[in-house]
């Protein structure tokens, strides 16, 4: 199954700077993201050139590049940027892969009678939907359409077709390049302190060996090297429903949650909500001094209960690391249609002896009808057990006299 | 386990598709929207039985919010209710 990766250079710095391209000809990175780490991101040729990487320290960025200048990331800009992207890939009948913003992978497989007949047109076809810069790259896994992508100039589009030619290909590149792959970013230290430099030095080696050292992960690293990998898992075309709301000048605390209620409520509201519950969002803001920030949050039960929302998202607002201009709620997901029953109210005291005794005729009448396990009851054992089979067991309900026996 | 009483809980096969690092990527025909948490479980390591779970919290595209683990034992995977 032939692969395509489109890769974008520096996407999230071309969004960071914005309008101001002149920029990007001197030495800028991008600055830490609020709360992250303190590692530059993506930096530009001139940075490059003076010795700036991304992920390195800021400390180390600035020795090494005095003149440096880090300009706040727009993760929210960038992700727009890149959905736009994707969008035109949807147009032309791919159905993309996209874990981050910059790097998209799709199968070319159903596209070729579509645009020609051939990769090379589906290439073609690609590279005109998508913004210039872009790097294409075509393989039979994604990491070979990766690995092609990053050695393809833009309008120059680099293709490997055959497993075996794969193989090959990948053969003499650095283990470095398996860093495409977050599960995999430790691995190529590990490698290159034991010798293996090359993915055709990992190839080489065989599967219980590579098993036994470096376990799940150095087995995908072996079959990415060999030219193998997962199968594509292309993105769900996004409904959006976005809410935003600008904040008066240092809204804080009790300002910011009240926000938060009106965002909630306006999304409850929109229409292509269509009574379905919310299952995953996103809480954006935007800085006052520039800048963007996203926090998504996955419920554990789909809601559409304004209070349980709003006990989801507010504690990501102490996240915050900066005074907010604004602040957004996106839907990622919707669940199924809201139909949640409200609790029954409690039984009162005097009509409890009532129920007991009801309760105690019934079990009767259930065991002579049923047997002696027909009616059981929850008896904790050991409620704090880490194993949840040691917590609890169903018992025999005791019953004294008709009427059940309030102790266990 | 004492005649008469049952464990509640118990955990039943399941038929879970596990991605890179051994992480669930889906459930039956349901794929994994969310891995909410993961954890480990070890106990009774100074028996003949030893127990070694590793355990993830998931949210299903269709919804679901479920339990499963894969024993590191024997290398089957469990839905159980927690």
């Amino acid at each position: 199954m032939p692969v395509i990766c489109a890769l974008l250079p520096r996407l999230s710095l071309l969004a960071a700077v914005g309008g101001r391209r002149e920029l990007l000809g001197e030495p800028v990175a991008l600055a830490p993201e609020p709360g992250r780490r303190a590692v530059v991101g993506e930096a530009s040729n001139a940075a490059e050139a003076l010795g700036v990487t991304p992920g390195m320290a800021v400390g180390e960025a600035l020795a090494r590049c005095p003149e440096l200048r880090l300009v706040p990331p727009d993760p929210d800009g960038a992700r727009r940027r890149w959905g736009q992207a994707l969008d035109g890939l949807e147009r032309i009948g791919a159905a993309p892969e996209s874990d981050r913003p910059g790097e998209a992978f799709f199968a070319s497989d159903g596209l070729r009678e579509l645009h020609g007949g051939r990769t090379e047109d589906v290439l073609a076809a690609a590279r005109r939907t998508l913004p210039a810069g872009v790097r294409l790259g075509a393989g039979p896994s994604r990491f070979c359409s990766r690995a092609a992508a990053g050695r393809a100039r833009p309008g120059r589009p680099l293709t490997v077709s055959e497993e075996e030619q794969a193989r090959g290909f990948l053969a003499p590149l650095p283990v470095a390049l398996l860093r495409s792959r977050p599960e995999l970013a430790e691995l190529p230290d590990v490698l290159e302190r034991l010798g293996l430099r090359t993915l055709g030095q990992l190839a080489a080696l065989s599967a219980a060996a590579v098993s036994e050292r470096f376990g799940h992960p150095g087995l995908l690293a072996l079959d990415l090297a060999l030219g193998r990998d997962t199968p594509l898992d292309p993105r769900r075309p996004p409904e959006p429903v976005a809410e935003r709301l600008d904040l008066p000048e240092a809204a804080s605390g009790a300002q910011l949650e009240r926000a938060l209620e009106l965002l909630v409520a306006r999304v409850l509201a929109r229409p292509e909500r269509r009574g379905r519950a919310l299952r995953s969002l996103v809480l954006t803001a935007r800085f006052v001094e520039g800048g963007t920030w996203r926090r998504p949050v996955t419920l554990r039960t789909a809601s559409a209960e304004p209070e349980r929302l709003g006990l989801a998202l507010a504690p990501r607002l102490s996240e915050l690391p900066a005074p907010a201009e604004s602040l957004g709620v996106e839907v990622e997901a919707f669940g199924p249609p809201a139909h949640e029953q409200a609790a029954l109210p409690g039984d009162p005291t005097a009509a409890a002896a009532v129920r007991q005794r009801r309760i105690g005729e019934a079990i009767g009448q259930a065991r002579r009808a049923a047997g002696e396990h027909a009616a059981l009851r929850v008896l904790e054992v050991d409620p704090d057990s880490r194993v949840p089979e040691r917590r609890a067991v169903l018992a025999p309900y005791p019953v004294e006299g008709g009427r059940p026996r309030s102790g266990p | 386990m004492t005649p008469g009483l049952r464990r509640l809980a118990e955990p039943r096969t399941s038929n879970v598709e596990a991605g890179a690092g051994g992480r669930p990527v889906a459930l039956g025909r349901a794929p994994v929207e969310a891995v909410i948490e993961e954890w480990v479980v070890e106990d009774r390591w100074w028996t003949g039985e030893p127990l070694r779970r590793r355990h993830f919290e998931l949210v299903l595209v269709d919804g679901r919010d479920v339990v499963v683990f894969r024993d590191l034992v024997s290398g089957r995977w469990y839905e159980q209710r927690s």
